[in-house]
């Protein structure tokens, strides 16, 4: 059976949400980077044993404020994933309140949290800001490829159970 | 003419598409997009996909703003209604909002960038924090076994030695004394920088302080045969309050350094009241040398920590001199300022804000120990001590500068303690009897014999490292009048000058 997920990536600017996109889907990245503004809405196929379930990703511009986002954006969605950059702390210094407001208004959308740029992180700085960090599910790197794929198997197999 | 300006600027920016319930296209004015009758919208754009369980009720209007379509970027606004199809209508807004993605980028840009700075800074900060804790905890476990190595020096010192196997045992003592220095050094950078180092307000004899630093830097300037002066306004209280081993500290490392690159003419310090109010002063102290002096281009150099402006190993150090100072007189609130001229000399010059008590009674001086009192003679003796170990030149200087009834003067060897007794008059001279160019046993008669005999009667104290030989006979023979067995302390020292100066 086919099914529709609509996922929305959430987080401040720059901090790596159309680069996850891209390596998810195109496998590609770059290190320009271009601002996002509106959104990007891209779709990917995933098998999994029992489903197919076609993904439509959006991707959304960056905010610092979570509680700015558009409605619009976020209404119908199935599931979250909030990206914040490993080495920029304003990217994740509000991560628990943000949190929050999405449970609080989305109460039954699982949600993934990801520190990216983890290949520009020592493991010494993840030790230092471990109490930081305690709510992330991955740390990835679309640098790299490292935990893209797990993050979106992880979400998909949260929205279908 | 109207309706060619509204084609040319709205219509074609605008599409209108009805759509069935399942998504199927039912018409489309295809303005923007060629959209077949009968196609999925939701194969055409994945939008769609997720928008089309959105419109399942009736009388539902959905507005989307900024969505990427194909090439386009638009506004989308969805319709439902009672018994008719869903209405979807696209808004080209292409070029509008590429404009505001040119300033997003930019703005985004900036801040990601002073972000990265920030960061950057702080993680140098960190390293520069931690560099210094580790500075300040390694020298001070280097302390430990140093301490441990000067301790047993000491005691291997107090056994029986040769002579040779006693100077051996003062170059490890030196060589522990100039590693501890550098230690104590770095330990006091490291705590000034870390905000750990404290100074302590206590009333002192100003002039006290005076005598010893010049005694001290008299005696060290003369082996150089320079002269130093201390210069002082009387307008400067007595009794001080401020932190008096500081104090002496910063004229130790400032005179110390314009001592050793002065090879001729005069080092000075001089004292001058800034301003006096209350029960507060101002005092600036300078200390000007004719010595090699500083290129301009390097000035600013010379209050760094580890920066020798002079590389020349004629002049060696481990660069926290002046550095100490500085920060010292930071620390002290105080400003610093140097001034040279390449070949002509130096001026360091430093102002303190320091207290002066407004009645000041001098506490009754404790007579504790019985050398406070060994010594009150109102005219100096004048003492050359002949000695090339400068462990041993210090504690003799130390000892004497306790006193304050000495005269001074060094000589390293046995030419140099030649030119200096044919000059100067001596009440007595200390004399090692392990020089580097003779003995004393050679030395001693020399300087008897000296044309018109004016050493004839002077005492000669020999100071002996050797705990065997030396026999009484033997420095009676060369003229040495006795005998002090090194290491020996402050009292025994003084005591054997009184034997002479009754």
């Amino acid at each position: 059976m086919t099914i529709s997920k609509k996922i929305v990536l959430l987080g401040h600017f720059g901090v790596g949400k159309t680069s996850l996109v891209r390596r998810f889907v195109e496998n590609t990245f770059s290190d320009n980077y271009k601002v996002t503004i509106g959104v990007h809405i891209l779709k990917k196929e995933m098998d999994l044993p029992e489903n197919q379930v076609n993904l439509i990703i959006w991707d959304i511009e960056g905010n610092e404020d979570i509680t700015a986002t558009r409605s619009s954006y976020l209404m119908g969605s199935h599931g979250f994933i909030y990206v914040f950059d490993t080495t920029r702390k304003s990217t994740f210094e509000n991560l628990k309140r943000d949190l929050d407001h999405l449970k609080n208004n989305y109460n039954n959308v699982p949600i993934i949290v990801v520190g990216n740029k983890n290949d520009l992180i020592t493991s010494a700085y993840l030790k230092e800001n471990s109490s930081l960090f305690e709510q992330v599910d991955y740390f990835t790197s679309a640098r790299t490829g490292k935990n893209v794929e797990l993050i979106f198997e992880d979400l998909t197999k949260k929205m279908i159970s | 003419m109207l309706e060619f300006y509204k084609k040319q600027h709205l219509y074609p920016k605008v599409q209108f598409i009805v759509i069935a319930k399942n998504g199927e296209v039912t018409a489309s004015d295809d303005n923007l997009f060629p959209l077949e009758p009968g196609s999925d919208i939701a194969e055409f754009h994945p939008f769609f996909e997720s928008v089309i369980p959105l419109l399942a009720d009736k009388n539902t209007q959905l507005s989307y703003y900024c969505i990427h379509i194909k090439d386009k970027i638009c506004d989308v606004d969805c319709k439902t209604f009672e018994g008719k199809d869903p209405l979807i209508v696209i808004h080209d807004l292409t070029e509008h909002y590429e404009s505001l993605q040119l300033v997003t980028q930019m703005r985004n840009e900036t801040v990601i960038e002073s972000e990265i700075l920030s960061l950057q800074n702080t993680y140098l900060q960190e390293k520069e924090a931690f560099k210094r804790t580790f500075i300040a905890n390694f020298s001070h476990e280097l302390r430990n076994p140093l301490t441990g190595i000067f301790s047993f020096t000491e005691m291997l010192e107090k056994t029986h030695l040769s002579d040779e196997q006693y100077d051996l045992v003062e170059v490890v003592k030196s060589l522990c004394q100039d590693l501890n220095i550098m230690i104590e050094d770095i330990l006091d950078l490291s705590k000034i920088e870390v905000g750990k180092f404290f100074t302590k307000d206590e009333v002192f004899d100003f002039d006290e302080m005076l005598d010893t630093v010049n005694f001290i830097y008299s005696t060290k300037a003369r082996q150089k045969n320079l002269n130093f002066q201390i210069h002082r306004d009387e307008k400067i209280p007595q009794y001080i309050e401020g932190d008096q081993s500081r104090i002496k500290q910063l004229l130790a490392n400032t005179i110390e350094n314009a001592i050793k690159f002065t090879d001729e003419g005069q080092v000075d310090l001089y004292l001058k009241l800034n301003n006096k109010r209350a029960n507060k002063v101002n005092i600036q102290f300078e200390i000007t040398d004719t010595g090699i002096g500083i290129a301009k281009k390097d000035l600013n150099d010379i209050f760094t920590s580890f920066t020798q402006v002079h590389k020349d190993n004629k002049y060696p150090g481990s660069g926290l001199g002046l550095a100490i100072v500085k920060n010292l007189v930071t620390l002290m609130e105080g400003n610093i300022s140097a001034e040279s001229e390449l070949g002509k000399g130096t001026s360091i010059r430093f102002n303190l804000k320091l207290k002066f008590p407004l009645h000041h009674r001098e506490k009754q001086k404790k007579k504790t120990q019985e050398s406070d009192i060994l010594f009150n003679n109102p005219d100096k003796y004048s003492i050359l001590l002949i000695e090339d170990n400068k462990i041993s030149q210090i504690i003799v200087l130390k000892i004497l500068a306790s006193q304050g009834a000495f005269f001074l003067d060094i000589a390293e060897n046995g030419a140099q303690a030649m030119e200096r007794v044919e000059e100067n008059d001596y009440d007595l001279i200390l004399m090692d009897l392990r020089l580097p160019d003779i003995s004393g046993y050679e030395l001693a008669p020399l300087i008897r014999d000296l044309p018109e005999k004016k050493y004839a009667k002077t005492p000669i104290v020999a100071l002996s490292g050797s705990m065997m030989g030396d026999g009484k006979n033997d420095y009676k023979k060369a003229g040495i009048n006795d005998i002090l067995q090194k290491p020996f302390q402050e009292l025994q020292l003084l005591k054997q000058l009184k034997k002479f100066f009754k």
